[in-house]
């Protein structure tokens, strides 16, 4: 071959490719084009979103984890006045995910504050509408939030520390430190009891599990109660009674209890055990007028805070569902209950007649709805 | 001349000083190509496809999961470059595909799983996809399939030596070498691979609404292996293999928290042997799997670290007869061990596995062949039922070739280390979960007269019905204890198709290959009185899934265009969220200048050509266009044929 042939078939391959690229391109585009939008390819709904209610008062905020890593949690509204749902009230109005796993939700004022812990976030939004106010970073893996006073408020990590919030400022302000992992928190004049459970990464054997008091004056920790292992639920009671709700660990370290603390002489002043260690109790709720405490169990139970022993018997069972949240209505003591399903599909919530046990309505929410928030008091859980 | 020396020193320059390796793929045969068809069966009746080595060639740099994604019916759920992969075939879970190099097993005892991104392709030189019921000859519980990654000798190679090396975007770099040495009773392939990448692409994120770079996802990961094959007069062949690799990678995440990290550690090594007698085979071989995981979970301050140590091994006795008239009968013997340390387990966990199998093919009249293939396995004492399966080939015609295949099968699959030992929650009362399934063929193909027209068609239709499935799930509602439980039923059916040819024409070759799936796979049974999902398509399965595959040669240049579409695929069980589908080109263009016994190629890769913002699993970004430049020095010395 001499050069000057090779070199013309070098520019007659050239033309050839070039010729061969540009139809390539042109299909590529036109069988892209043709076969999906130039959208973002993100998650959507099959179903549209629905318009959401006028008012937010009259009904339930139910907090919606989504799965972990899929940022996909959000908050349903129940609406009591006609019982239908809003099933997302945070994407629609911000055009965005509220972020990954809601852990809680709290109401101080006007706002309403969404604990979203794996995003590390504490999401401020207006009641109004649900529009986002701010998305307040800082924390540690954020569990709960509670309110000392129109400023301040505290929200418990799982990573360890307290976190002092200015709801002013809307800025995180200061750490308690405890190197615990922090969960529930109950108020007590200028007290604050805190639920510890352990280091994090520590094995549950060798977690001391404890509540801390603090003086929300100072900030400072100023006592601390032992408990079983895991306190992870905490109410109050109309007699100014403290109790801990303790699971005694997800690997079934000890027998789970429930305790009562004297927030005066804070210590323990009864310890109910439960005698199955593998049936764990969980989402320790008080009703409104403060006499009766309910957990999860399987089924659901009910125990005046006056009970001499343990209730035996679900006021609600299972029966094959898979109850998950707990909340009861400050307002007329009704059971708000949450089935997670299978975890990778829309939850339920069950409302029942807190005397009768009676199923009063159903509703379809959010994936995996873990927490109910009240809009007509701060009660929860 | 002068520069392909300067080459040629430079290039043993770097071998003297760092021992190295590569695969040793042709990357230029295209004058006298062997016509094979890839459409194969495993036993008369049982579907066998093997994806087309000269696919693999540009693709030196690319792992297993690229792959099997681009060019077969495998649908491959993806966290993104680097990190876990996982196959779906046939609307199963990554546990019902087996992963084998060269025949063995290489899925984790643990998980029951292969981690598809940690397969370089410069580490074999074929994949062979053994669909469904075809598994059963060769162990129990692949309810999708087998991906066996496949090494073979080329006994007229005198010498080769391979050094390709590829700059990508986002800091990406590989390195693979390679030599092969040996006459035509011994050879010796080494190979090395050695890959990198920050990938810390820029990606939109949803929840700021701002374009972000993706961190904590860089990645490493480096391997070895030795080939030694050696055949005494085309009578006894032994072949021993030994490969080592190592994974680091960071767990990307979208979450604030967000350090946790994996290291992969695996040796792979086996001797096998073959004996051909006149009507006799026997062929025997020994296996071991060292494999090591080391999962940082940088979720929690103190890093929390768990360590797995997992050892299996492998041996197989087969022989082959074929001196009864029309009837051959293959039955071999299995005995597996794992033996298993890990953070997650209460103390050390084994497991041993008595296999005894035979198959059997009878030829009826030439144009009807059957098979049935029967295994019996025995693990830790219990036996597992009984795994029959039947297939049939009928081949019409003698001048066409079409061929009709079709079988029914029963299939068990044994549970998972994980699922039966894992701290506090693995449950050891599992039973077996069950297969059955049916499938049907039709292959068809043609070759020119003249040799320069090839087409190959195949439409298979399957139809599946799995019970007892384990799945993880709350126990008793109480959430914070999940259990395995034989619960789950789904029926998965659809069809494949495959379509190749190629025309050598205006003195190059066009060739297109495509692969088309349609593939159904419902959960058939409530696990709670609200559960939705019965009926619904499972979780992260498309229904419908179509690569394609435009290559060009000519003069020496390559272009390689490659087209894939997912359809969308439901990430609730109740079929009420999904991701989009979406569609990605691929496009490689290269030319290769071939100097004596030198061949250098210089090659362009560009992927994700429109730029799509996609994401393929939930909150997890993919790389939008990005591209990656290939050097490649082949030096090959050849008996002539």
């Amino acid at each position: 071959m001499n050069i000057l042939t090779k070199k013309f078939t070098i520019i007659r391959a050239h033309k050839y490719f070039h010729d061969l690229l540009k139809g390539l391109f042109i299909f590529g585009i036109l069988i892209s084009a043709f076969s999906c939008s130039k959208n973002p390819i993100r998650e959507s709904n099959v179903t549209p979103p629905v318009t959401p209610p006028d008012s937010l008062s009259n009904g339930v905020f139910v907090v919606n984890e989504g799965n972990f890593n899929w940022g996909n949690a959000s908050v349903s509204f129940i609406n009591f006045s006609n019982n239908t749902v809003d099933p997302d009230l945070f994407r629609p109005e911000n055009h965005r995910s509220l972020g990954d796993v809601a852990q809680s939700m709290n109401i101080s004022g006007r706002k309403g504050y969404i604990v979203v812990n794996n995003s590390n976030a504490v999401e401020i939004v207006s009641l109004k509408d649900f529009s986002s106010i701010k998305s307040l970073s800082g924390f540690n893996s954020p569990r709960d939030i509670a309110f000392i006073n129109a400023d301040k408020a505290y929200v418990t990590n799982l990573l360890g520390d307290i976190t002092v919030v200015s709801l002013r400022t809307m800025e995180v302000k200061s750490v308690i430190k405890t190197a615990n992992w922090t969960e529930g928190m109950v108020s007590f004049g200028n007290m604050m009891f805190v639920s510890a459970i352990g280091k994090y990464t520590d094995p549950n054997s060798s977690r001391s599990a404890k509540v801390f008091v603090i003086n929300t004056l100072t900030d400072q920790i100023i006592d601390s109660i032992k408990t079983g292992k895991e306190p992870l639920g905490m109410v109050i009671d109309k007699k100014e009674k403290v109790w801990v709700l303790c699971t005694g660990g997800y690997d079934h370290v000890e027998a789970p209890s429930l305790i009562r603390i004297d927030p005066l002489l804070l210590e323990v002043e009864k310890t109910f055990t439960f005698t199955e260690t593998q049936n764990i109790p969980s989402r320790l709720c008080i009703n409104g007028t403060g006499d009766t405490l309910y957990f999860i169990r399987d089924g659901i139970f009910q125990m005046p805070v006056t009970a001499a022993t343990l209730p035996s018997q679900a006021v609600i069972p299972s029966q094959g569902r898979l109850f998950y949240g707990l909340g009861i209505n400050p307002a007329n003591g009704n059971i708000f209950v949450s089935d997670a399903v299978d975890y990778v599909q829309n939850g339920w919530v069950y409302q029942f007649n807190s005397a009768n046990g009676q199923l009063l309505h159903s509703y379809q929410v959010g994936r995996i709805p873990g927490s109910f928030c009240f809009p007509n008091s701060s009660t929860k859980k | 001349m002068t520069h392909n020396r300067v080459v040629l020193l430079f290039f043993l320059l770097v071998c003297s000083q760092t021992i190295f390796a590569q695969s040793l793929k042709d990357t230029l045969n295209l004058a006298g190509f062997e016509v094979k068809s890839n459409f194969l069966v495993q036993n008369p009746g049982f579907k066998k496809v093997r994806i087309d080595s000269s696919l693999l060639i540009p693709q030196i740099n690319a792992d297993l999961s690229t792959i099997l994604a681009q060019h077969s019916t495998i649908f491959i759920k993806s966290y993104g470059n680097g990190s876990l992969a996982q196959p779906s075939l046939r609307g199963t879970t990554a546990n019902h595909t087996q992963v084998e190099w060269n025949g063995i097993d290489i899925n984790s005892p643990m998980l029951g799983t292969m981690d598809l991104s940690q397969a370089p392709v410069s580490q074999f030189d074929n994949v062979e996809i053994l669909y469904g019921p075809a598994g059963i000859s060769q162990s129990s519980g692949a309810f999708g399939g087998i991906v066996n990654l496949v090494t073979n000798p080329d006994w007229n190679n005198k010498e080769n030596i391979l050094f390709s090396q590829t700059a990508a975007s986002f800091s990406t770099y590989t390195t693979t070498a390679g030599v092969g040495v040996g006459n035509q009773n011994v050879q010796s392939v080494t190979k090395i691979n050695y890959g990198s990448s920050a990938n810390n692409f820029p990606y939109y994120d949803d929840l700021t609404n701002t374009t972000e770079k993706l961190t904590n996802a860089q990645y490493s990961m480096g391997g070895i292996s030795e080939e030694a094959f050696f055949r005494f007069s085309n009578k006894y062949f032994v072949t021993a293999r030994i490969w080592y690799s190592e994974n680091d990678s960071k767990i990307p995440s979208l979450s604030p928290l967000n350090y946790s990290s994996q290291y992969d550690r695996a040796l792979r090594s086996m001797i096998e042997g073959k004996l051909l007698g006149n009507k006799n085979i026997l062929s025997f071989r020994t296996a071991l799997v060292d494999q090591f995981m080391r999962f940082t979970d940088g979720s929690t301050p103190a890093d929390s670290v768990y360590k797995h140590q997992v050892y299996s091994w492998t041996n197989r006795i087969k022989w082959a007869y074929s001196g009864i008239r029309n009837l051959s009968i293959k039955p071999g013997l299995d005995l597996n061990y794992d033996w298993v340390i890990s953070d997650s387990y209460d103390a050390r966990k084994t497991r041993n596995t008595i296999g005894i199998f035979s198959e059997f093919v009878y030829d009826l009249q030439k144009k009807i062949d059957f098979t049935f293939v029967i295994r019996q396995d025995v693990i830790d004492g219990k036996f597992l039922p009984l795994i029959p399966g039947l297939g049939i080939e009928y081949k019409p015609f003698t001048k066409i070739d079409l061929s009709l295949n079709a079988n029914v099968s029963v299939n068990h699959r044994y549970p998972s280390l994980n699922d039966l030992y894992w701290s506090p929650y693995g449950n050891p009362d599992l039973q077996p979960e069950t297969d059955y399934a049916t499938e049907i063929s039709l292959t068809y193909s043609f070759l020119d007269q003249r040799h320069v027209f090839f087409l190959e068609a195949m439409l298979t239709g399957y139809y599946s019905q799995m019970q007892d499935l384990i799945q993880w799930s709350p126990v008793s509602g109480n959430s914070s204890v999940w259990r395995p439980e034989n619960v789950s039923e789904v029926l998965a059916r659809g069809l494949e198709v495959g379509l190749n040819l190629w025309w050598e024409v205006w003195k190059g070759r066009i060739s297109f290959d495509n692969n088309y799936s349609f593939c159904r796979s419902t959960s058939e049974k409530a696990q709670s009185p609200n559960d939705a999902s019965v009926g619904k398509q499972l979780i992260y399965i498309p229904v419908h899934s179509l690569n394609s595959t435009l290559s060009l040669k000519r003069n020496e240049f390559y272009l390689s265009y490659n087209f894939l579409f997912v359809s969308k695929r439901y990430i609730g069980t109740d079929n009420e969220t999904y991701m989009p589908g979406y569609s990605i080109s691929n496009i490689i263009f290269g030319k290769n200048i071939h100097v004596k016994k030198f061949v250098l190629s210089l090659q362009l890769q560009i992927n994700n050509l429109l730029n799509l913002d996609y994401q393929s699993i939930v909150n997890r970004p993919m790389p939008g266009r990005n591209y990656a430049v290939t050097l490649k020095f082949n030096f090959i010395n050849q008996r002539p044929d």
